[in-house]
Order: structure tokens, then sequence, then C-alpha cells
């Protein structure tokens, strides 16, 4: 019991917890009250501060990319690993200096100064020390170290958890600003850093200010899909173009359960299919008025139709029951034939394809088109911030040390197949990688030191879709993104940084609704509930941030399309 | 436990001070560590609790944060689903305090009548485990079994015997819990008892065998009366922490059952705390529960005077 | 309950005649038990079955599915009941880590240093406050507990830590939690029941409250004094959040559980896609055989350990069956 105790305290502790980035009175200086940052960034202010875009043409990929609408370019496909990897860099961009770099990692950390590391420091030319934290925590490590005005020279901040990690704030003070080293024209000098798309630096500014690296942009940023198992559906003679509308998948619910031998037609689905309903991301411009998408009728009617797909025991009980870690090994074993995924390199990667192949011989994972629910108007879905990766340096860094970072971030940003992205991403030939069959492959060194992936958080060249050994999976994902590329569209207020005020935050955040929504979409709660809810959510709070919004950010800054 | 007797003669303790003082000072020496640590670690943070009073924003920190009285407060005892969350967590208080309390002191009564002391220690070393799993590995592994896809429903399905929804339930929600609880923590629990349970000298059972109690009677009038003060002792803790029902166990139950029979004190100043980053109203709603909590404990403490035991602490 | 008689016979004196050495290890009964009733002892086994059915069934699931190979956890969709390809591949990788075998003193030595420190500051409070009447006792106890249920907060604490110069440091990781107000209470009520017979008649000879503790209490309260050192030590063995907090970064000063919550982690990618910035944040696949893995190098100290602190529940009275 005493250490429960202990483990309970401290939860308890942090459900009482004093903030993200508080300063407690007794302990820190404070320095009179920094001006709370809201509001967003203005056309005229964006124009000067985002960088100039120069595409690398060096590397051809054997599937280029495909435009689609305004500022949408599907990534680009490779199915071999380029020969002979060009430099894009001359010399060594670094002048001796010495940082720390703090990254969150998804796995097992690798051994301070390994191998790896050391070639990488040589290469680079600077110290660099990459002290990986647990990404699972990254939430409650980051807030103490701002807390403690304790950042790191060079540190990743994934923007999922801006509002936690108080961004707009940071960025007025422990961020370094860039602007004077990048802005428009001035990014020529790091050609790489030019190649990434305007609109992910979009989202690295703050009030007309420049402070974020991008890292993994992608001209088709895209929250999630709706796989399915192609090879079994395939086999039973269904294809993706076959569904078109809301009524298929639920016929297609009915088809394919089999509750006696362990099969369910769907997992959670209803992340990434309420857009085929037009509900909007968020919010809506209708007649000039802004409209949030729980006021909108095409919100109700998709709760309505997940409802009845739950209650009529299409649904995977334990998906019923909120177990999405396991989502991926019922998929694998056929326990469940439809899901909703991670958009592009999210689910659709060789890892992947290995467990699935394993589970199953035969496993192929496809993906429906986007569809619109009535089967009958355009298909849409809107597209997600270009990028979540984005990388600070610290505001008490010099003028030349932060040069000399960004030339480091200049080699990290090396396009695909070059020597510069062989190197970060593989580590040194024969060492920790070998070229087996034209792929390089990790030793026994290399899985240890390099799969990890610690420099790539922190620059890294435009997403590309690569999966050496498993071609298939790179021809389906480029096939569907080619596809679809026409049918996503700019939300209001994309790629916008919008700073809210705690208040507006956490009406935004909506949590009680959105506890009723999932309890809806799971078959526990009616499309009644859910408007009781909403309605309590707009009294309480709703209508004052539509009110917000139009005001702060509507009428000044307009929708960031 | 409860025999000990006061220290010297009862003199007036208001004109002996200064000689108790010098009496105790070993006393008072050998619990400072303990205090320092306390005070340090402990009682300077509190500080923190200020922030229930403001409207605390992190980018101003808490000296210009605004200050809003009891305003959090009174949004808190308006708050529907503060109401729920409590009245959740006070239900499920009472069912485990009547269904899994007395499980551990009965198994260790049990434990305590097997005659091998191989198998003893066999099953006293493997029934604790459960305790180390973590609470989303214990959900896991009881939706594997009673989940909706799981052994037992496929079982009745595949026999057509209909399904038996009980991950998924609300209205069975606290039973299914205290049994979580008590296949997690009631091996665990008995150790405590087990300790007491040595202590009491078991010559005293041989003498009441000899004059003819039998099996229950001697349970009655020994052994219980043995383990009465530490029985006190985890009553009375227990009582002080009713509002302390688990957090991560409802956390990841959360989604299954539905928020409305989940949530309890302590997910709620999570979710509608920090996790939106309402941080005052998270504050102002530990603070309730700390305050609550210490009245509570005080409570029992009286209660357990009122049985004669000493409790917490004696008169 | 101990008393005079009690303590005689620790000292090797002989009180009453016990019953022949030989079923010290035997299922003997004692003489002046009761032969047990055929449903007493049904009910008793199926009681006991039932309970280690119910531990040792997920156990089983646990083990197995820690041997288990990627495809079979594939093909079970999760949690592996029937084996179904083995491998020791989850565990090989564990201990071929560098890191864990360096963790793993690490945490030896945090463990030991803790629960030295927690147990001398706990026995001398529990004690220093077990004598009703003595100054100042009443207001140190309510100081005690209020602790226990309020708290200042997670980042109050941590800035505390921090100023005094704690972040990096391995004491940041002892020092904060090495007080359980629990633990003191329950030490306390054990002490406060040792005779006062005894204690007066010590007194009488001279002797002070250190020598009380140590040539009185402390042995008569063996037991106790395991069980608590036993909690302490399994809080240090799996505390991971003050390490989060303190040294998130430094690899190579990290205990165990903390490494082997990033084996858990491993595989888990980014939450959701790389561009999620709503709705549910799906967890990719976790290794299962890691995580299973994970749980089963944690338990394997205990098993060794509580072993050892069973023979402490016998406070040198008659061993086998104390019936009640």
């Amino acid at each position: 019991m005493a250490i429960e105790w202990n483990r309970r305290r401290f939860i308890s502790a942090a459900a009482t917890v004093v903030g993200a980035a508080a300063m407690a009175p007794a302990l820190s200086a404070c320095s009179g009250a920094p001006a709370q940052q809201t509001g967003a960034n203005t056309e005229s202010g964006l124009r000067a501060a985002l960088p100039a875009y120069l595409p690398n043409t060096a590397i051809k990929p054997e599937i280029p990319g495909v435009a689609g609408g305004p500022d949408v370019l599907t990534d680009a496909g490779f199915l071999t690993y380029p020969a002979n990897p060009i430099a894009t860099v001359s010399g060594v961009p670094g002048r001796g200096g010495s940082y720390t770099a703090v990254t969150p990692l998804w796995g097992t950390v690798p051994s301070a100064g390994n191998s790896f590391y050391q070639a990488m420091n040589k290469a680079l030319g600077v110290d660099l020390a990459v002290k990986p934290a647990d990404g699972n925590n990254y939430n409650t490590i980051i807030p103490t170290m701002t807390a403690a005005k304790r950042l790191p020279d060079w540190i990743q901040l994934p923007a999922w958890w801006n509002p936690n990690f108080n961004l707009g704030g940071l960025a007025g003070t422990q961020l370094a600003d860039l602007t004077p080293y990048l802005a428009g024209d001035k990014i020529k000098k790091y050609p790489n850093l030019a190649a990434i798309p305007t609109a992910a630096w979009r989202t690295g500014v703050w009030g007309d200010k420049l402070y974020g690296i991008p890292g993994f942009a992608t001209g088709m940023p895209l929250a999630g899909i709706v796989y399915y198992r192609r090879d079994v559906l395939d086999a039973k003679g269904i294809t993706a173009d076959q569904v078109r509308s809301a009524d298929d998948y639920m016929n297609l619910g009915k088809e394919l359960t089999d509750a006696k031998r362990g099969v369910w037609a769907f997992d959670d689905v209803w992340t990434y299919l309420f857009p085929a309903w037009g509900v909007p991301f968020r919010w809506k411009v209708d007649n000039g008025k802004l409209v949030h998408k729980y006021e909108t009728p095409e919100f109700l009617e998709a709760l309505d139709w997940h409802y009845r797909l739950a209650t009529a025991g299409y649904v995977h009980p334990d998906a019923l029951a909120g177990d999405n870690a396991n989502a991926n090994p019922r998929f694998y074993a056929g326990k469940t034939l439809i899901q909703g995924g991670g958009a592009g390199n999210g689910a659709w990667n060789t890892a992947d394809h290995e467990s699935g192949t394993a589970a199953t011989p035969g496993y192929r994972r496809g993906a429906f088109d986007i569809i619109a629910a009535d089967g009958k108007s355009n298909p849409q879905l809107f597209l997600s911030n270009s990028t979540s990766i984005l990388s600070y340096l610290n505001s008490n860094l010099k003028p030349e040390q932060i040069e000399e970072l960004l030339a480091v971030a200049n080699y990290l940003a090396a396009p695909y197949g070059s020597a510069e992205y062989t190197m970060v991403n593989f580590g040194v030939e024969g060492v920790h990688h070998t070229m087996v069959n034209g792929v390089p492959t990790a030793t026994e060194d290399g899985k240890k030191n390099v799969e990890a992936k610690t420099y790539p958080f922190l620059a890294s060249p435009p997403q590309v879709i690569s999966n050496p050994g498993a071609d298939v999976v790179t021809k389906d994902n480029a096939a569907w993104q080619a596809a679809n590329a026409k049918a996503v569209y700019k939300p209001v207020f994309w790629n916008m940084n919008v700073a809210l005020s705690q208040a507006m935050a956490t009406a935004e955040a909506g949590q009680a609704v959105e506890d009723t929504i999932k309890d809806c979409y799971h078959g526990k709660k009616k499309v009644s509930d859910v408007q009781a809810a909403i309605a309590g959510w707009k009294s309480g709070g709703g209508d004052r941030l539509k009110q917000w919004m139009t005001d702060n950010v509507l009428q000044k800054y307009g929708t960031g399309q | 436990m409860s025999t000990a007797v006061p220290r010297r003669a009862a003199a007036p303790s208001r004109r002996n001070w200064r000689f108790r003082l010098r009496r105790d000072r070993s006393l008072l020496l050998m619990t400072l560590p303990a205090v320092v640590l306390l005070i340090v670690f402990n009682y300077v943070p509190l500080s923190g609790l200020v922030t229930a009073f403001q409207e605390y924003d992190p980018l101003v920190g808490i000296r210009y944060s605004e200050w809003v009285g009891l305003d959090q407060f009174s949004r808190l005892f308006t708050d529907s689903l503060f109401w729920g969350s409590l009245k959740n967590t006070l239900y499920l208080s009472f069912v485990q305090l009547i269904l899994f309390f007395p499980i551990p002191i009965a198994l260790a009564l049990l434990l305590n009548t097997v005659l091998s002391e191989r198998l003893r220690n066999f099953i006293q070393s493997v029934v604790y485990l459960p305790h180390f799993f973590s609470w989303v590995l214990a959900v896991t592994i009881f939706q594997q079994m009673l989940g909706g896809a799981g052994a037992l429903n496929q079982f009745l399905r595949s026999h057509d015997l209909g399904t038996w929804d009980v991950m998924t339930d609300p209205g069975t929600f606290a039973l299914l819990v205290t049994s979580q609880a008590i296949w997690k923590e009631a091996g665990w629990g008995i150790i405590v008892f087990l300790a007491a349970l040595a202590a009491i000298n078991t010559e005293q059972y041989e003498a009441a065998a000899v004059d003819g109690a039998g099996r229950f009677r001697r349970m009655w009038h020994i052994t219980l009366p043995g383990l009465r003060g530490v029985i006190m002792l985890m009553l009375v803790l227990r009582l002080g922490n009713a509002l302390t029902v688990g957090f991560e166990q409802f956390l990841v139950q959360r989604d299954a059952v539905g928020h409305d029979a989940a949530d309890v004190l302590d997910t709620f100043s999570f979710y509608y705390g920090i996790a939106t980053g309402n941080y005052s109203y998270g504050a102002a709603a530990g603070l309730f529960k700390s305050v609550i909590s210490l009245l509570l404990i005080w409570g029992a403490n009286r209660l357990a005077h009122a049985f004669g035991e000493d409790g917490l602490y004696r008169k | 309950m101990t008393d005079v008689l009690t303590i005689q016979h620790k000292n090797g004196t002989t009180g009453v005649p016990k019953a022949p050495v030989r079923s010290r290890r035997r299922s003997a009964r004692p003489a002046w038990e009761e032969p047990p009733t055929t449903v007493g002892q049904a009910a008793k086994g199926l009681t006991f079955a039932g309970v280690l059915a119910v531990v040792v069934v997920p156990l089983w699931i646990v083990v197995v599915t820690s041997l288990s190979t990627q495809g079979a956890i594939n093909r079970a969709g999760g949690l592996v009941i029937w084996p179904d390809g083995l491998t020791l591949e989850a565990y090989s990788q564990m201990l071929a880590d560098t890191t864990v075998r360096s963790a793993l003193l690490v945490s030896f030595g945090i463990t030991a240093v803790g629960t030295v420190v927690s147990m001398a500051v706990s026995v001398l409070c529990a004690y220093g406050l077990s004598r009703a009447r003595s100054f100042g006792h009443r207001f140190l106890l309510a100081l005690l507990v209020v602790t226990m249920f309020v708290s200042g907060g997670l980042i109050p604490t941590f800035l505390v830590v921090t100023g005094l110069g704690g972040y990096g440091q391995w004491w940041a990781l002892i020092l904060p939690s090495a007080v359980s107000v629990f633990n003191i209470l329950v030490l306390r009520s054990f002490y406060s029941g040792t005779s006062a017979d005894l204690i007066e008649a010590a007194r009488l000879d001279g002797a002070g409250d250190w020598r009380i503790l140590w040539s009185i209490v402390l042995p008569t309260s063996r037991a106790v004094t395991a069980v608590i050192a036993l909690f302490y030590g399994v809080g240090y063995w799996n505390s991971f959040f003050n390490v989060m907090l303190y040294m998130p970064t430094d690899s190579e000063k990290w205990p165990l559980q903390y490494v082997l919550l990033t084996y858990v982690s491993r595989g888990n990618g980014m939450p959701g896609s790389l561009n999620s910035g709503f709705g549910t944040l799906q967890a990719q696949t976790a290794p299962l055989a890691l995580q299973m893995a994970v749980v089963v190098l944690t338990l394997v100290p205990l098993l060794l350990v509580y072993p050892f602190m069973q023979k402490h529940f016998r406070t040198g009275v008659l061993t086998g069956a104390i019936k009640g």
C-alpha cells in the first residue's frame, strides 16, 4: 500500500499541478510581467518573415510528386536508393562549437558518445551532444525544463503540444528569433533549408517572427485515412473504388462481420471518416460568419451514422472499449478488416508490412479513397498543418552560434539519397550499414545507434515515400496520394499559429463535449446527449470563443487560405 | 497494540512543559530528520496552492496572475461534472470499503491456517505479484478475459449463450472496478496483516484451547483483538482517503464505460484541469479534495476514539 | 502483543516446551488443535485454488507473451494465451544492452542507499512519536498526516529541488520521497504496542530512549521492520517519475525501471500520424513481447527477495501453523 501511495500522490499531485510554465515566486526571478501574446500573424508580416522556396532538383525520384490544388503536392516516391549519393554540402558546416540538443524519442536511447555520434560530430564539425528524452513523457519533461529555464541550445518541440508548452509565450522569451537569418532571400545561404516548402515554415512563425525549423514537411499533410485489408477484400472481390458512400461502408460492415469467427469489419474509424460528411476540421466560414463544427448539422449526421455502426455490432468490442494500443495487432491478425490510421508513412511503411506478413502471409494494406458520405457530392478532406515537427534554438545563443547551428541544420536537411542524408540516416558505410542489393541495411552497430531517430528531428528534408524491400507499399501509397490529390482542401486557419489565452484554449479543447462524442460513436450515448453537451459548451465558453476568434483572428488576419 | 501506559505520572502538562521537553528531547531529536525532509519537500512547495484562488496563467506566473478569490470554487460547485465525479468517488469508496477492505484480512487469516509452511510461502509469494502490474496491463488482461471479444465471450458465443458485456457496462462498473482492485491489491495488502499476526503470542491459543475454546472462539478472542490496532489504523486511513479511489485505473477505462460512470475526483481534476490548460480549476478541485480529506481523517480518528481505539493518534 | 515470556524465548531460554523439533518443517498440527473438518478443508482448498488460478493465469499469459515471436503475437491479435512460437529474442535484446546492465547497477545503488536512508529516518521518527504524551507529539503527528493529503503540486516541488541544486543529482531521486508517512504510521503502530512494563524496567536500569529503541523495540518488531523495508525497497526499485523530472536526458545515470520504460516506447512511433493535430492519438504497435519481458524482469527480483522477508514473519515462537 505504501508504494501505491507514492505513485498516487504523484499522480494526484500532477492533477493539482500549477501549470506548464509556472514560475513559483520564491524561486525564480520574476522580472515584470511579459505581455500576453495572443493573436496570429499578419499577412504582410508573414510575407516578410517567410523564407523563399527553392526546390532541390539534383536527385530525381522514380515516382514524382503530383500537384493537387494550390499548395498541394504529393510526396515523391523512390523505389531504389541512389547508387552514388551526391554531396549537397561542400566542406564542413560547423566551426568547432559545443552544443546540446534535446529531442523526443519513442524507443531505446542510444548510449552517449557512441561511434555514430562521434562520426556525425566529425562530419558536422561541431561537438553536438544529442540527448534524446522519452517521447511518451515528453509533455511532462518539457514544462519542467521551461519552468526552470533550462532549455538546451537546440530543442525539438512537436507542434501538437504547442498549447501544453505554450509555444506562443516561449517564442517571445526562451526561443531565438530566426527572422534575421532566414527571411526572404537570406535563406539562400542554406540551400537545403530553402527546399522545404513555405507552408511548412509558416507553422514556425509566431507574432510575425520566424522561430521554428521544420522537419518531415510534406506537401499533402493529412491526419489519417481509412485503411482496409486489401488482401482479404480483394479475395472477396471488393475493391476500393466500389466504396463511394457511407451506405457502402455500412453494407461492408454487414458483409464482413462474423462475430462467431472473431472477425469484425471495423475498428475505430470516427477520427478519419467524419470529414466525409463535410464536417470541417474545426471552423467553417458561412456568409462571412464563423461556424464551429459542433454547430453544423453535418456533424450530427456523421455522429448518428457512427452510432448506428457501433450499435449494429460491426465494430470490434475492444475498439469500443477504448483499446487503441492493440488496433494494429487486431488488423494484422484479421480480427478487424477496416481501420482508421495515420496517413502516409504513419501507417503505410515497411515495419507495418513486415508485421502484417508475419501474422498473415499475403498481407497487403489498402486504403479507401476519400468519399462524400452521400455518394454524390465532391469528396473532400481537409489538410492538416504542413508539419508538426519543429525545432527551435535557444534565445541566449550568440549570433555566430545561431549561424553555426543553421549551417548544421542545412546539412541535416539534405535531400533524400544525398551523401549527407545517407550519413544522417544510415551512418558510415561499412560501420553502421552495408549496401545489400542497393539498399542500405543496418549492421548491429547501426541498429543500436543509428536507427533511433535523433538528428532528423532537428531538421530533415521534405518527406518522400520509400520502403526498400517492400516496394508494393511505396507504389500503393504513391498511387493513393495521386488519386486523391484533388480531393483535399485547405481548412479555415490553415497553418496559422493562433496564441489563445487560457480560458479560450480550454473552450477550444471542449473536453466535455469530446468525451460525450466518444461515448456516442462507441454506441453508449445518443446523438441527443451530444447535442445537450454542445449546448452546455456553447454557453460555457464556446460562444465566447467564436466571438473572440471572429474579432481577433478572422477580421484581422483572414482565413489563412 | 493499545496497552501502552502513558509515560510517567500524569503531571499537569502546562506547568511541566519544560520538564517534558527535557525528558523527551531524544524523542524529538529522533523525529527531526523526517520533519526536516517533509518541511523542505512538502511544505515549502505548498505555495503552489495559491493558484486555486487565481486565474493562473503560466505565461505570466503566479505573482502576476489575476486574483479571483473564490471564483474557481463557485465554478466548481456549479459544475455538474464535478458533482458527478464526486458522487462516483464516494460511491466507489463505499463499495470498496465493504467489499475490498475485509478481503486482505480474511485472506491473511485463512493463509495462517495452512499447515504446510512451503505451501503457505508459495501462496504468499505468488498472490502479491499482480500488485506490480501496471493498471494498463491489468485492464488489458481483464479485457482479454472478459471483454467483448475475450475468452469468456468467445466461449459463450460459440455455444450461442449470448454475450456478457461486463467491461463496457456502466451499471456494473463499481463491481467490476472493485473486483479488479481485489485481484490486483488484495495479495499485497495481506503483508501488513501477516506481520501483525506474527506478533501474536501463540501460547495464548494453546491456553485457550486447553480451556475449551473452539476454532472460531479463539479467532474471535485472540487473533482479531491482536490485529485490532493495525485494522483500526488501516480503517482510519482508508476513511480519510475516501476521496481517493484511484486514477490510472479509471483513466484507462474511461472510454470503455463512458465518462459518466468512470470519472472520479482525480480524473476530473486531470481531465478538466491540467489536460485542458485549466490549471486553476484543477488546483481548486485538488484543494477541495485535500481539505475534505483532512476533515475526514480527523473525523475517522474521533470515531476510532469513540470505539475505544487509538486510531491514528491518542487523545 | 509481545511480552516478557516471548522475549525470554528469543534469548534462548526455554519456557513452555514446544512440540518436537521435527514438526518444525512438517505439516504436523499442534496437540491442542482440533482436526480439520472435510468441509472446512474442501472450502479452504477451493478458495486457495481459485485465488491462485486468478493470479497465475495472467502471470502465465504475461510470461508466454514475453517468450512469443512477433508473428505469434500478431496471429493472436494481442496477448498470447497458448504458446504459438517461442523465442528468447525479447530477453536477449534487453540483457545484451549495456545500458540495461549499467542501469541495473544504478538501480541497486539507489535502492540500497534509499532504503537505508528511508528506514533510518522512518524508524527514528516512528519511535519518536510512539510514546503518548511526549512533548509535541500530537503537533508533529498532525504535521506528518497533513502531508498525506495536501500537496503543492508537481512544478513547485520540482522548483524547490532544482533550487537546491538537485537537477541531475542522484539525491533528487532519494530525498524528496524518502519519507512515507504511511510507513511511519505503521511502524509507530507496532512500536507503541511494545509492552510498557518492559520499557519501564529498562528505564529503571538507566537506559535512555536510544538504548530502548535499539535493544528492546527493534528486536521485538522484526516482522514489521522487514515489511516496511520491503515497501521502501520496492518503491525505490520501481521509481521512475523523479528520473523523468530531474535527469530526463542523462541516459548514463538512468536506473533500470526508466530504461525499461523506453523499451516499451520503442516502435511506438509518434502519436498519430506526422501531422495529427486533432482526434484520438493512436499509438503505433508497441512490441508486446518486449513489454511483457519488461514486466517479467520487474517481477523477478521481487520473487527472489520476498522469500527472505518471509522468515521474519516468525518471531521465534512456534513455527508452523498459527491457528486461529
